[in-house]
């Protein structure tokens, strides 16, 4: 199985404050940690194992600034078997579906039977780069997997829904998943590993090594433009219902079709 | 996994055990644990049971308090095998995600708490607390630690340190946003590589300074400095041993009263692993209206709490009393009305004890520093 997996390095914002910075469609990240993206670890991790059970390779793609090598040597450290790196300034990162051709074109340019993504990256969270990479690619993709069983040809995959169930797909390969946290334990790199996987192949390429028109990929050609970053007001509307429990219910249903929500 | 069988055997001495079985009678996590390291030194003695044991969950039951290497006739050191095994672990990478993420964020961010290392230093937001620079002649350098320089509840500690200084005029720097994890808990995890990375770049950045001491809040990172770090230059002192030596020269001065039974709980890494046991008593007995009371399990025989040893990252999964509630039960029973310690992670078992016993309102657990703070002119 020759598998791709799309890492991201992201800020860990579960305590930080956020500042918006001067230009106001950035944030300040001065004082954030950074790591790899979660369900992207998940992503490394199924990658790997599927590569320990049945042999082949596992190559990852990042794009983003040097900052990021430490990320990918953890993850080639893991079992990985190159990377590559694309950093090109004139790359508008925030618009998916641009994040996306970028992606597919450094797949194309090699053989390839399973790329893995995170299911959704925990800065932007748009959920939209796996699936935007399986059209730009042409093939076919589930979304959502927290089961990955490889066949003849396929892969069987279990797919996260709402409510508890799971949907179970048979996908032929070449396929994109995108992966759900959970899916695994991912493991850990120790330093011994890490400093074997200095030695790795970590390629850095720009849009001209991928044969990619600037124009296609640019912040001045996208159809999403980011116009402004705020923090929402914090504001404190709390209303307590009193009374029976039918007669809540009664109130609430009201005050809900009152405020358009039902 | 590796099993270096002839450097695992001859690395700890395995032969030399004589199955006297000191190390586990008076181990103290076997009260509420199945760990029987004697059994873990028999067993490593077998080159195909290596991996094996390495996957039982008691190794991580081990608080390396080293009661065990204390006792042990023939000077070995049981504790080193149990921490040898997890390194077995962690070089395979399945370990516990807990051990796992506390360990990428040493290696990433510089410390255990998957903190940023620009905030480092927040604990010392307003107040007037003198960073040294590399190079620059100082008497104390202050080695914070990250668990007293990132946990709110803590943060105290280290601001009382600087304002005790401050108001002796003291000579002494911080170390600032760089300073990065002394990695006695990465050793004890058994991540043995990235702890001699950890000891290379520590040592270059506290070499890098014309320090006369390096002054350790935590005796976890004290007992690392002094024990395991061969290439350093300047002295390391445990704060209780300056701030003793400060209040005989008169210069840190007692200005108020404490009416007070104080208890002290001997911290394993200051006591029992490295003697420091005259210090933190010396302290307190010279505040005014404090009586100094003393467990029956003291000095060397003290009570471990369980906070070391990578237990902050490894729950043990038994029900039974933790020995830091024990403690604290027989802190009450003696009296006392303030537990002291002298460790950031002695506070955090022991406070979080007496939550669990109901006890807070008649004592408190308080680190010496917090008391000085209270006491010093």
């Amino acid at each position: 199985m020759k598998t791709f997996v799309c890492i991201k390095r992201v800020p860990d914002t579960s305590e930080a404050e956020i500042k918006i910075d001067p230009t106001g469609k950035g944030v300040d990240s001065s004082r954030f940690s950074f790591g790899i993206n979660d369900a992207d670890n998940y992503a490394v991790e199924e990658a790997v194992l599927i590569k320990e059970a049945g042999g082949g390779t596992v190559k990852f793609i990042c794009m983003g600034p040097q900052d990021a090598d430490v990320m990918i040597r953890m993850a080639l450290a893991k079992g990985g078997d190159s990377a590559i790196r694309v950093d090109d300034p004139r790359i508008n990162y925030q618009n998916p579906l641009q994040a996306a051709r970028v992606l597919a074109a450094v797949i194309k340019s090699d053989e390839f039977d399973l790329v893995l993504t995170g299911c959704m990256s925990s800065d932007d969270s748009n959920m939209s780069v796996g699936v935007a990479l399986a059209e730009e690619l042409g093939v076919p993709h589930a979304a959502m997997v927290k089961k990955v069983e490889v066949g003849d040809g396929i892969v069987k995959v279990q797919r996260e829904l709402e409510g508890g169930l799971s949907e179970v797909v048979e996908i032929v390969l070449p396929a994109v998943l995108t992966i759900q946290t959970g899916i695994n334990v991912p493991r850990y790199s120790p330093i011994r590993g890490l400093r074997e996987a200095q030695r790795k192949e970590l390629k850095v390429l720009k849009l001209e090594d991928l044969g990619l028109d600037e124009n296609s990929v640019n912040a001045a050609n996208s159809m999403v433009e980011l116009q402004k970053l705020y923090i929402p007001e914090v504001v404190s509307n709390a209303e307590i219902i009193e009374g029976e429990p039918e007669e809540k219910a009664e109130k609430m249903a009201a005050k809900l079709v009152k405020g358009g929500l039902l | 996994m590796n099993s270096e069988i002839q450097s695992f055997i001859e690395k700890h001495d395995l032969l030399g055990c004589i199955q006297c079985g000191r190390c586990t009678g008076g181990c103290p996590v076997t009260v509420r644990t199945n760990l029987n390291v004697r059994r873990f030194v028999y067993d490593s003695i077998d080159e195909s049971m290596l991996d094996e044991l390495a996957k039982l969950p008691e190794i991580w039951d081990c608080t390396t308090c080293n009661t065990c290497a204390v006792r042990c006739p023939k000077g070995l050191k049981p504790v080193e095998v149990l921490i040898g095994l997890r390194g077995i672990l962690v070089e395979s990478g399945v370990i516990q995600p807990t051990v796992r993420d506390a360990l990428e964020s040493v290696f990433q961010e510089g410390n255990p708490w998957d903190k940023p290392k620009a905030t480092r230093m927040d604990w010392k937001d307003g107040l007037d607390a003198k960073i040294a620079e590399p190079g620059e002649s100082v008497e104390n350098l202050i080695f914070v630690c990250c668990t007293v320089a990132y946990d709110p509840k803590l943060q105290g500690i280290a601001r009382n340190l600087i304002q005790i200084l401050n108001k002796a005029g003291i000579d002494y720097g911080l170390i600032g946003e760089q300073e990065t994890c002394c990695s006695s808990e990465v050793y004890n995890l058994g991540e043995a590589g990235l702890f001699e990375m950890m000891v290379e770049d520590n040592t270059e950045l506290l070499n890098g300074y014309d320090a006369k001491r390096i002054v350790t809040v935590s005796p976890h990172c004290y007992s690392t400095f002094k024990n395991q770090y061969p290439q350093l230059k300047a002295d390391v002192l445990h704060y209780t041993e300056l701030c003793a030596g400060l209040l005989k020269d008169e210069k840190i001065v007692l200005t108020k009263e404490l009416q007070s039974k104080i208890v002290f709980h001997d911290p394993c890494y200051l006591g029992k692993q490295n003697n420091v046991f005259d210090e933190p008593r010396f302290i307190l007995s010279k505040i005014p209206g404090v009586s100094v009371l003393e467990f029956d399990r003291k000095r060397e025989r003290s009570l471990c709490c369980e906070g070391g040893g990578g237990k902050m990252w490894v729950e043990t999964e038994s029900r039974k009393e933790r020995l830091a509630e024990t403690r604290v039960k027989n802190a009450r029973e003696l009296g006392a009305d303030i537990l002291a310690v002298a460790c950031p992670f002695c506070v955090l078992t022991l406070d979080d004890a007496l939550k669990a016993k109901g006890l807070e309102e008649e004592m408190k657990v308080a680190d010496i520093l917090e008391i000085l703070g209270e006491v010093a002119g």
